[in-house]
């Protein structure tokens, strides 16, 4: 009887076989030799309204994956040199996103061409608000045959680590993301959520914004949401893998 | 003046009219005969009418006749002079007994033709005879000479071929053929008279007699065909196809055994049946490793067989990959890994098995039934999977910590999976090379590098730096031509993190292609990219996790991330050991060479910019089975880099090719080995069974007569008649102004003209 269970304790074993029961210190100390970090893209509007957000992702992504994250983001302008030190890349809003130039544009369209990824938040906390409205006319010059679409809730994005059926955020504007594909890659996830919201959290450990309507749950959601993003970034469709297909498959169900 | 010997004669006609007037006279004739009829039409009486008309044809007639003038030619005439041909078998089936314990078939068509000489000559008043031994081909031969002896040695039997060469000519016309033989035609008729067979035999037009020398095979077991694509996939199972021929054997079993190069790879027991000749016999296997290698189908040489040469066939096989299978195992995500199994997701060559750490036992993610995590099969990726990888990739991987799954003790089967051929490449990061404690593990015996165990990384920046060999190794060469490719790494982004290791000493089969200039391991600049040829297999180091900045991050420069493609493509496959990377190819010219036919190769060699070398030389080496060298050549390259070379005709067997190009100063000389088989049994020792249906259906077909032997003698020789030809004079005897045909003619005219008076027509 009670074969769920069976299976369960039998698949956590086997995955703390995958973690190993008891893990030595890392070659100095659990540092990463090319630590993951994420660029914040500066512009000319409000460009960091959680200005704590990246940074708690990055703990949490420490916390809970084997991935190796810098202690800080890096605020970088897309003019600047060394975007493609940060193949993932942030931008956030409140209120309108000011036009990017030609040479911004250009070297964003590149990052993204050649393999990068960008996470574009609105701390607007409505559908359609200013940075919302401005940031589709923008992503429309920038990838003009690509379009902003619906990432269906079958993509493995929903998968890369927490197996999610919807996103969570500081609020609840849409269920779904959206998203531009280029090569059959996600190039540019779109979010009105804003995932910052419910990631910012003080130095003394204090969330900074309460959930709504969601509450906790929704938080928890919007940080897991953002492992997976960051797992998508660093892994891919991994997870399409036909490997990890029957493990899904049975727990998904 | 004696009178000539006339002794022919025909009709002629004399007259100097031309046709068209002879017609004109005819058609007289004929409106002469109408208006008689018709005037006649009222007379009641039939017999009047009948006979008014009679006499009135009859005038018609004897009209024309005088027209015409005929006369009788007579003639002096002879019978033209034919040639009949007497076709031998001279092949070496005719070695065989005519029947079991009996003469040789050769020895019973030579005690035939004695036997038939005085027929013969006989025939020679006649007919010119044309004498002929054929087996490939039809040569003149004597008829003496082939009733004292055949001794046949002829590798083919052709009997359409030397019908239509002697139909052919030269000389007179052919009229009929005698043909000798076994009937184990191994050419045109080989498959029986197929339509096309047919309509080539009717196209001779002359009666075809056959004396068909042997009923019964002999005792024989053959692998009369093997049916094996030109190349197959590795890993993927394959079917050969062996057509077991059995003559005169006892009902039991056989073991037909599939070899590759003295090994056997498959088996098969075949039960012989009475009444049953031939056995459809599969064979499947899988090969496990690419490259060109010659296969054997050999079925056991049982007592008392005919001949034992067609008892095993051998044919050569390519192994090819279809897609190169990798496995890349990575310690935890980073750009590396995220850039690396982009690349080679992207490759539709390449079969990819990815396994990414993406918690370890200090993190905590929550419920497990709420995360996407698999367990690590590492039982099964680094034991019994572990051989169906073409390559496997650690990326920043550390075996150690996972302390339930000890995959510790799976890195001797790693190590020994590459010394059999496979490749494997380790990639840095913090949990690699010394880093990851591999120095003291069985992988330190294989590595191109030896990891400094707890040295810890370097984090400076530095900018690779090819070596002499980096300038030239297909994996680091970026350029074409040495400049090029340091320019080329001059150029890319630099590194930011290394793991030390240290170079292995020479003569260990490893080379170091990049260095760090201003890291320095005992002296000298530290490895950053080093490979190492180890047993059958080959390892790769690479001692930085950030090559993937020579892709995306030099993309930003404008440059494109042509640089990174090409250096883990052409890593890849030189892990693998792609045959194009090879700089030296020796192809050849057939995968089965005849007996007796020379050996023909094409050899190509490039250079290490991988442009074509000319000027250099190469040696090829023929090589039995048993290792013994059978033939050596040598050559040089041409202007293209390529040259083609002949061996000389090598014995029936199996052998490998090994081609060696002489190195140039200071590098190191290129080899390549391939395969091919010199046939052993060529179709006439192949199949050596009488077919006396065969000869007795042509005999049949082309209106000859046909015999066998033993106990056979000569056929009626059917042949055509010849042709009657005017020689001498002639002479014209008229036969038109004899008197009474003008009596005749005013005879009939009278008596209508008088029968006419009395019945009252005028």
């Amino acid at each position: 009887m009670s074969s769920p269970l069976t299976r369960r304790s039998f698949l956590a074993t086997l995955a703390a076989g995958l973690a190993g029961a008891a893990l030595p210190a890392r070659a100095r100390d659990g540092v990463a030799s090319s630590p993951v970090t994420i660029g914040q893209l500066v512009h000319d509007g409000r460009w960091n309204p959680r200005p704590s957000a990246l940074k708690r992702l990055g703990w949490e992504l420490a916390r809970r994956t084997s991935i190796e994250t810098s202690p800080e983001p890096v605020p970088i302008r897309l003019e600047a040199p060394g975007l493609h030190r940060h193949p993932l890349l942030y931008l956030a809003g409140e209120g309108p996103l000011p036009p990017l130039s030609d040479a911004a544009r250009a070297a964003l369209r590149r990052h993204l061409q050649f393999g990068g990824l960008l996470l574009t938040d609105s701390a607007d906390g409505a559908e359609g608000g200013p940075f919302d409205a401005t940031l589709r006319r923008e992503l429309a010059r920038l990838l003009p045959a690509a379009p902003l679409a619906p990432i269906p809730q079958a993509h493995v994005l929903y998968k890369t680590f927490y197996l999610l059926d919807r996103q969570g955020g500081r609020v609840a504007v849409k269920p779904w993301l959206e998203g531009v594909s280029l090569d059959g890659r996600l190039a540019v996830i779109h979010t009105q959520n804003d995932l910052g919201g419910a990631w910012a959290r003080s130095d003394l450990g204090d969330w900074e914004y309460p959930c709504t309507p969601g509450g906790e749950p929704q938080r928890e959601t919007a940080i897991r949401l953002g492992v997976n993003l960051a797992m998508y970034a660093l892994c891919t469709d991994y997870k399409d893998d036909a490997v990890h297909m029957p493990f899904i498959m049975k727990r998904r169900t | 003046m004696p009178q000539p010997a006339f002794n022919d004669w025909r009709l002629a006609a004399l007259t100097p009219l031309p046709s068209w007037a002879i017609a004109l006279a005819v058609l007289a004739a004929l409106v002469a005969l109408i208006m008689a009829w018709r005037g006649l039409r009222t007379e009641p009486r039939p017999w009047r009418r009948y006979a008014l008309l009679a006499l009135r044809a009859v005038s018609a007639l004897l009209a024309l006749f005088l027209l015409l003038e005929p006369a009788v030619l007579q003639l002096q005439t002879a019978r033209t002079r034919l040639r009949f041909a007497v076709l031998v078998d001279g092949s070496r089936s005719m070695r065989f007994p005519v029947e079991p314990g009996g003469a040789s078939r050769g020895e019973a068509v030579a005690g035939l033709l004695t036997g038939g000489r005085a027929e013969l000559s006989r025939l020679a008043e006649r007919v010119d005879l044309d004498v002929r031994r054929f087996s490939a081909q039809a040569a003149p031969a004597d008829l003496d000479g082939l009733a004292k002896g055949l001794s046949p040695d002829g590798s083919r039997t052709d009997l359409l071929g030397a019908l239509q060469a002697v139909a052919a000519g030269p000389g007179r016309k052919l009229a009929g053929v005698l043909l000798l033989s076994d009937g184990a035609d191994n050419a045109a008729l080989a498959g029986g008279l197929t339509p096309a067979a047919r309509a080539e035999l009717k196209a001779l037009g002359v009666p075809v007699n056959t004396v068909a020398a042997g009923r019964e095979s002999p005792r024989d077991l053959a692998v009369e065909r093997v049916a094996a694509e030109e190349f197959a996939f590795v890993r993927s199972s394959i079917t050969v196809e062996a057509t077991l021929r059995a003559h005169g054997l006892d009902p039991g079993p056989v073991t037909v055994v599939l070899r590759r190069e003295g090994a056997v790879v498959a088996q098969a027991v075949v039960q012989l049946e009475a009444g049953k000749d031939r056995y459809q016999v599969p064979l499947t296997f899988r090969p496990d490793t690419t490259g060109t290698f010659v296969f054997t189908v050999a079925a056991p040489v049982l007592p008392g067989e005919a001949v034992t040469a067609n008892n095993q066939r051998s044919f050569v096989l390519r192994v090819i990959r279809d897609r190169v299978r990798v496995l890349l195992v990575a310690g935890r995500p980073s750009w590396d890994e995220r850039f690396l199994r982009g690349l080679l997701k992207q490759d539709p060559n390449v079969d990819l098995v990815s396994f990414f750490i993406l918690r370890t036992n200090s993190d905590q993610p929550g419920s497990q039934d709420q995360l996407s995590l698999i367990p690590f099969p590492v039982a099964e990726i680094f034991g019994p999977q572990l051989k169906t990888f073409d390559a496997v990739l650690l990326l920043n991987f550390n075996y150690a910590p996972y302390r339930v799954l000890d995959i510790e003790r799976f890195l001797p089967n790693l190590r020994d999976y590459v010394r059999g051929g496979g490749g494997l490449a380790m990639i840095g990061g913090e949990q690699s090379f010394g880093e990851g404690r591999y120095g003291a593990t069985p992988l330190a015996e294989i590595l191109p590098v030896t990891p400094l165990d707890g040295a810890g990384l370097v984090e400076e920046r530095f900018r690779p730096r090819p070596t002499a060999d980096g300038r030239r190794h297909p994996i680091t060469a970026l350029g074409t031509g040495e400049a090029a490719t340091a320019a080329a790494w001059e150029a890319l982004p630099p590194l930011e993190v290394l793991n030390r290791t240290r170079r292995l000493p020479p003569g260990a089969g490893a080379a170091v292609l990049l260095e760090a200039p201003g890291v320095l391991v005992d002296g000298q600049p530290a490895p950053v990219v080093a490979v190492r040829e180890v047993g059958a297999g080959r390892t790769l180091a690479v001692t930085s996790d950030g090559s993937w900045s020579w892709g995306f991050l030099a993309a930003e420069q404008g440059g494109g991330d042509g640089a990174y493609r090409r250096f883990w493509s052409a890593a890849l496959r030189w892990l693998v050991r792609d045959p194009e990377l090879t700089p030296l190819k020796a192809e050849p010219d057939a995968p089965a060479v005849e007996p007796g036919a020379p050996i023909g190769l094409a050899i190509s060699l490039r250079g290490a910019d991988y442009g074509p070398a000319p000027g250099r030389k190469v040696t090829v080496e023929l090589v039995a089975e048993d290792g013994r060298s059978v033939a050596r050549s040598e050559a040089v390259t041409g202007t293209d880099g390529a040259v083609r070379v002949e061996l000389p005709a090598a014995p029936p067997g199996a052998y490998k090719v090994q081609a060696r190009a002489e190195p140039l100063p200071g590098g190191t000389p290129e080899t390549t080995t391939t395969a091919l088989t010199v046939r052993g049994a060529g179709p006439e020792d192949g199949d050596a069974t009488p077919r006396p249906e065969l000869l007795a259906a042509i005999a049949e077909l082309t209106g000859g007569d046909a015999a066998t032997l033993p106990g056979g003698s000569l056929p009626r020789l059917r042949q055509l008649e010849p042709e009657v030809v005017e020689i001498g004079q002639r002479k014209e005897l008229p036969i038109w102004n004899r008197w009474w045909f003008i009596v005749a003619l005013g005879c009939s005219l009278g008596a209508e003209w008088i029968l006419r008076r009395r019945w009252g027509y005028w």
